[in-house]
């Protein structure tokens, strides 16, 4: 019973960890709207744009990551 | 091409297509239970196949990336003879080998200067055997064809015989209860070594399971691309390289705020194992969620969805080797003219 109730945390545990993943989700939502902003604006700079919006992602998705990282290290390792 | 050669070709194609979602029907609704979709089994270690190298196990993971290493040598020497033949205009797969290699020349060029030489062949080759293993990871057969097993959790499917002592399925109409639930892979077709049943809460081990699924081969990756970085940070500053990590000039003549960059360089320590974690599970959990999406909607709904979803699996899989190598060439950028600046603060200091 208790092994159940403590089961159930971890999974609710990782579930939480996720969480972060809204902030994550936000961030390249604004890299994507910024960049496709910015192209429409300047389309002869769309490669470099392009570029740098992806680096931007590349960052703000690595907050998912660590929180993915967590959540992994909540079902599996811990 | 003639106009009744494609009025010809059309109808054709159109019924295959037509046939094979006639045939995904029967299959996941109407036949016979063994040749339905099972809900897929959540496996993060890669699974061993059964064949031994001198001791040393060889997982699915690992044979995958194997095949996706071969794949890429034929293409690579393909493409290696074509440029050798002297033939200017590309057609094909040349076309395409071309088009990368201009578009990753441009990068490192725009992003490296003088460095580009020496960083176009590691990114390129990232990109390349992740691209390749994202891509033949999505080829039918994949985490679907391999040995049947009893299911560690004792749960799992009756099997099924098709050829007696050689093909094996497992039969979603026939769960068997020990525990809780198993299953695995989408048409489940399976080969044994063993005769008869061979177990009675059976589930799949599949023989090739995409690469990225594995933490090891991204780990591996991001901490040969981690190393790069400070080979080329050591190459083109030499020794003082390092002084971004131990700032103990600044620490002796800074002053106060020398103080703080000392314990910012233990920040840069942290920032460059930072880099690794977020290599590895970028690469892994995005294609690691795609494989496990496909899994289940596949289970869920085997007609149609899963052809939508596949073509969104395609460009994440372009879109994440892009990533990987994108990241790999700003990162050895800045090792190589990011410190520089530094440098230059800390001969200002003296």
């Amino acid at each position: 019973m208790t092994g159940d109730i403590v089961e159930a945390m971890r999974l609710l545990g990782a579930g939480l960890a996720m969480l972060g993943a809204i902030g994550a989700g936000v961030g390249v939502g604004l890299a994507a709207a910024g960049g496709v902003q910015a192209m429409g604006r300047n389309p002869d700079a769309a490669p470099i744009i392009q570029t740098n919006m992806i680096l931007g992602m590349a960052f703000a998705e690595a907050v998912a990551i660590y929180a993915l990282a967590v959540a992994l290290i909540i079902i599996f390792a811990a | 091409m003639s106009e009744t050669a494609t009025k010809k070709r059309v109808p054709v194609k159109r019924w295959i297509i037509l046939g094979l979602i006639a045939l995904g029907i029967y299959a996941a609704f109407l036949g016979p239970t063994f040749l339905r979709p099972v809900a897929p089994v959540v496996v993060l270690p890669s699974e061993p196949t059964g064949i031994n190298i001198f001791g040393f196990e060889i997982t699915n993971t690992i044979l995958a990336t194997l095949l996706a290493d071969i794949v890429l040598l034929i293409l690579a020497f393909n493409a290696w003879r074509f440029a050798k033949s002297g033939n200017l205009v590309p057609s094909g797969v040349h076309n395409f080998f071309e088009m990368l290699v201009e578009m990753f020349w441009n990068m490192a060029e725009g992003s490296a200067g003088k460095w580009a030489r020496r960083f176009f062949p590691i990114t390129g080759t990232i990109f390349l055997l992740v691209f390749t293993a994202n891509m033949i990871k999505l080829v039918p057969g994949f985490e679907s064809i391999g040995r049947i097993a009893e299911s560690p959790h004792g749960e799992g499917y009756a099997s099924v015989q098709l050829i007696p002592g050689f093909l094996y399925s497992i039969d979603k109409g026939k769960p068997v209860h020990l525990e809780h639930s198993q299953g695995e892979g989408e048409t489940h077709v399976v080969e044994s070594e063993a005769a008869g049943a061979p177990c009675t809460a059976c589930e799949i081990i599949p023989f090739l399971r995409g690469s990225a699924t594995d933490l090891n081969f991204t780990l591996a990756l991001a901490v040969v691309t981690v190393i790069m970085v400070q080979v080329f940070g050591v190459m083109a500053i030499g020794p003082g390289y390092f002084e971004k990590f131990l700032q103990f000039r600044r620490l002796v003549n800074g002053g106060p705020f020398g103080i703080i960059d000392f314990l910012v360089g233990f920040l840069e320590i942290i920032l460059e194992f930072a880099k690794i974690i977020s290599f590895t599970f970028r690469l892994f959990g995005n294609i690691f969620a795609g494989a496990l999406l496909l899994s289940i909607i596949g289970a869920l709904t085997a007609v149609a969805i899963p052809a939508g979803l596949y073509i969104f699996e395609v460009f994440f899989g372009i879109i994440q080797a892009y990533v990987f190598s994108l990241l790999a060439l700003v990162f050895m950028s800045q090792a190589v003219a990011g410190h520089h600046g530094g440098e230059a603060e800390g001969a200002e200091a003296h």
